[in-house]
């Protein structure tokens, strides 16, 4: 990356940290809703542990799988919200005439997504620890490549929606909330895929995060890393990824002939 | 400067833009003109590689579009009228993040100069939110011009001012177009100030260059005293027939 792309990236991160210091609400993805998640399940954690056997690695699978869950939702978030605040703010024709590539203006976004998943990652953590003495840490150093591979999901799945909102319009704005609703049950975040009906763990399969999730709860359970599991959550991200890609510069190349780039300029028709 | 060969668009079936062809010289200030719904913003949109045209093709400081959409746009500043400045930012910080993306050095000071031409430097610590809609233009045209492009390219700039501010942006533009050779590119519907500010003139009327030429020698073909007469002609009488052209005036 050249130094003029770095600055221009930079830019765009900088502008992201402007939208949230000065929109307050925008903390409730970042603090009050990882917190709420916590409670949740791990409330729900501790109840099924007091149920006799087995409960206990539930517990650990519940917490283990909301703290992991977040590293794709504040990845995937921070995309894609970062993206329609500039379709909120009607910025978006000010940044394509410029010399911003499309490349860097996702880096910037991404980047100061970081920080807004490490602002809320660690929430999770910390309020697991503080309020059910569950520390994530304890899973080791194979943490680390799971983490990685779930925020490149949560980076791809954001892809995927920044393209529809090219192509539909700000209607396909509940994708960036509601895609995850679909995602989370089908990836086994919380269980093994076996325990979903039988006709949707094809799908589950297919899935890079539900491969995540088992080599996390394989952790847990002590077993150390599944390294099958991770090949195969890293190589259909990378399909994902390389998909998603695809998807959005089509998406992209429609939204410029269809003129869709004079949003809120006078009607170029 | 800037080139466009036989532009074409069609949307939902009409034909939007149908063939204009546009060559801006360097330090050229020119002005399209037309009536509402004549092509003016899609072409400009076109020119600007925010919208690609179906067929023709555009080269800005010879850059191809879109090919080299970062490094042709790196030429060129755009505002228009009605273009908000992002909410949550303020002046400064807008303006910072635009000379960023620009890669525009000493900012501190370029900024204080930009806002300065056009007498709006108290406005820097303000938030987009807090600014009436004349001074959203005109932080924008103080945006498009803070990286000294060679082309600016301006969508009814003084749309929303008042005479006083309007005149302000005038001077501001003449003056930054003399000082730095910049070729200036504009839709305006007030031919007053195009008179005043540009030394050519296309009228677009159904997506046509109907008119090319200076001024005076254009009002004088259609047989109007000026170009508020031409303008009152096309908007009456659209779309016009032939093309007329008056490149050698």
């Amino acid at each position: 990356m050249s130094g003029s792309s770095w600055t221009r990236v930079r830019a765009v991160a900088r502008r992201h940290a402007f939208v949230l210091l000065r929109s307050p609400h925008r903390l409730f993805d970042v603090v009050l809703w990882p917190l709420v998640d916590v409670l949740l399940f791990g409330s729900l954690g501790v109840f099924v542990a007091r149920q006799g056997s087995g409960g206990s690695i539930a517990f650990g699978y519940l917490l283990s799988g909301i703290v992991l869950w977040h590293v794709v939702y504040q990845a995937q978030i921070a995309l894609s919200t970062g993206f329609l605040e500039e379709t909120w703010s009607r910025n978006l024709l000010n940044l394509m005439v410029t010399p911003l590539r499309e490349v860097e203006y996702a880096c910037g976004v991404a980047l100061f997504g970081m920080v807004k998943l490490v602002m809320g990652v660690g929430v999770v953590a910390l309020t697991a620890l503080g309020f059910y003495a569950f520390n994530v840490g304890r899973l080791g150093v194979g943490l680390i490549p799971i983490i990685a591979v779930l925020l490149v999901v949560g980076w791809v799945i954001a892809l995927f929606v920044i393209a529809l909102v090219l192509r539909f319009g700000t209607g396909a704005e509940a994708l960036a909330w509601g895609i995850l609703f679909v995602v989370m049950p089908l990836s086994g975040v919380f269980y093994p895929v076996a325990a979903l009906p039988g006709f949707l763990r094809p799908l589950a399969t297919a899935l890079p995060t539900t491969h995540a999730f088992a080599a996390g709860r394989s952790l847990i359970d002590g077993h150390g890393m599944q390294w099958g599991q991770l090949g195969l959550a890293t190589g259909s991200t990378v399909v994902a990824g390389l998909a998603a890609l695809a998807f959005l510069v089509l998406m992209l190349g429609t939204f410029r002939r269809r003129g869709s780039g004079a949003w809120h300029a006078p009607g170029p028709h | 400067m800037l080139d466009a060969h036989q532009l074409v668009k069609h949307f939902k079936g009409v034909r939007a833009v149908d063939g204009v062809d546009l060559v801006v010289r360097p330090g050229e200030r020119v002005s399209l003109l037309g009536p509402n719904g004549a092509g003016k913003t899609t072409t400009l949109l076109m020119m600007l590689g925010a919208i690609l045209p179906d067929s023709g093709w555009v080269r800005v400081a010879g850059h191809p579009l879109p090919k080299e959409r970062s490094q042709a746009m790196g030429e060129v500043g755009f505002a228009a009228g009605y273009l908000p400045l992002p909410e949550r930012l303020r002046v400064r910080e807008f303006l910072h993040m635009f000379g960023q993306l620009y890669g525009v050095e000493s900012l501190r000071d370029r900024i204080g100069t930009a806002l300065e031409r056009f007498g709006i430097a108290h406005l820097a610590g303000r938030l987009g939110t807090e600014l009436s809609s004349g001074q959203r233009t005109l932080v924008g045209v103080v945006k498009a011009t803070l990286h000294r492009p060679r082309l600016l390219v301006l969508d009814e700039p003084t749309a929303s001012l008042d005479p006083d501010v309007a005149r302000r942006v005038r001077a501001g533009l003449s003056e930054l177009c003399d000082s730095e050779g910049t070729a200036l590119l504009l839709t305006s519907h007030n031919m007053a100030e195009v008179e005043r500010l540009c030394e050519r003139v296309v009228f677009l009327s159904a997506g046509r260059v109907v008119a090319d030429g200076r001024p005076a020698s254009v009002a004088s073909r259609f047989g109007r005293s000026d170009l508020e007469g031409v303008f009152l002609h096309l908007a009456e009488e659209r779309p016009a027939g032939a093309q007329q052209t008056d490149r050698t005036a």
